[in-house]
């Protein structure tokens, strides 16, 4: 049975360098979609999207209103917007305020996610140096999903996993080295 | 391309100032970074770049301003500079600038090279 349907990564200050590192380990053939939350500034989309596309053979975007979700797939946050997880697994984008200074804000879509995925959700929160992604963490669990952290002994800004690992029932604590086995092997043989 | 060209990139945004860096390092350039046009004539003469990035708007002298005096400068001078915006007038902002190119935001990967490329490649 597939036990997972969606990978959502959570990152901000510090967190470029952990995608570099991952994303060229990640098998080509994943059976589900991987989605990424940064907080960015406008200006540097395109080169983003270019950068984490050089790194794996799966297909990287960034996310477009409406836009189905598919798997074997990464998505990339637009700046400037949230991004929500529909029912109908499309992604849609909110302009509204920003949440914990950030917008997207990791929560609004690991909460929206938690909603539409339940149990069959794995969420990932790097390095960074505000709270946001903790509330979403909380909300993925009560919704029976899994939830890991970057070790946040290792991490380039340690903050926002350390309070995650102090506040959030946390699954799995991760070395950067990690993660790629670890979401590999959730994807169904 | 020759490897080791140094490249300024004068720029507030730091994701922008994170991927240029990352990429131009990738293609075998030295990088140095500001988010500042403070000082912009001794910034520029203590790295003494082969080629400059430099952002529309900066938080102390505007990148025209930058642009301007670097233009000014006899030691300076020769140093291509190009000019970043998302603006739309961004061909009259390089212009009156004394810019050598420009680059508008958005940009790809491929655009970010040619450019660097274009102005290295020369000697």
């Amino acid at each position: 049975m597939k036990n997972c349907d969606a990978f959502i990564i959570g990152g901000s200050a510090g967190s470029l360098d952990v995608l570099l590192k991952v994303l060229p380990s990640i098998n080509s053939a994943i059976s589900f979609p991987i989605i990424i939350v940064l907080h960015r500034k406008p200006g540097a989309d395109q080169l983003l999207t270019d950068l984490l596309s050089s790194k794996t053979k799966l297909l990287v975007k960034e996310i477009e209103e409406k836009e189905k979700i598919n798997d074997a797939s990464i998505y990339i946050a637009p700046s400037d917007y949230h991004l929500l997880i529909e029912n109908n697994q499309t992604f849609s984008l909110d302009n509204s305020e920003k949440i914990n200074y950030s917008r997207p804000s990791i929560d609004v879509t690991f909460q929206s996610a938690a909603e539409v995925y339940t149990d069959k959700l794995v969420c990932l929160l790097l390095s960074g140096s505000n709270d946001d992604g903790i509330e979403g963490l909380k909300k993925v669990k009560e919704n029976g999903g899994k939830v890991i952290i970057q070790n946040p002994r290792s991490a380039v800004v340690s903050y926002m996993p350390a309070q995650a690992e102090l506040k959030v029932n946390i699954d799995a604590i991760l070395e950067i080295e990690e993660m790629a086995d670890y979401i590999n092997q959730l994807s169904e043989s | 391309m020759k490897k080791g060209k140094k490249i300024f990139i004068f720029d507030d945004n730091e994701e922008l100032l994170e991927l240029c860096t990352i990429i131009l390092e990738d293609l075998g350039c030295e990088i140095k970074t500001s988010a500042t046009s403070n000082n912009i004539e001794k910034q520029v003469k203590e790295y003494e770049p082969d080629i400059i990035f430099m952002d529309n708007w900066l938080p102390d002298i505007s990148g025209i301003e930058a642009t301007k005096k670097l233009k000014a400068n006899n030691r300076l001078q020769h140093i291509p500079v190009i000019y970043f915006s998302a603006n739309n007038n961004i061909s009259a902002l390089a212009k009156e600038a004394g810019a050598d190119d420009y680059l508008s935001k958005p940009f790809n990967i491929s655009a970010l090279e040619d450019m660097v490329k274009k102005y290295t490649d020369t000697e």
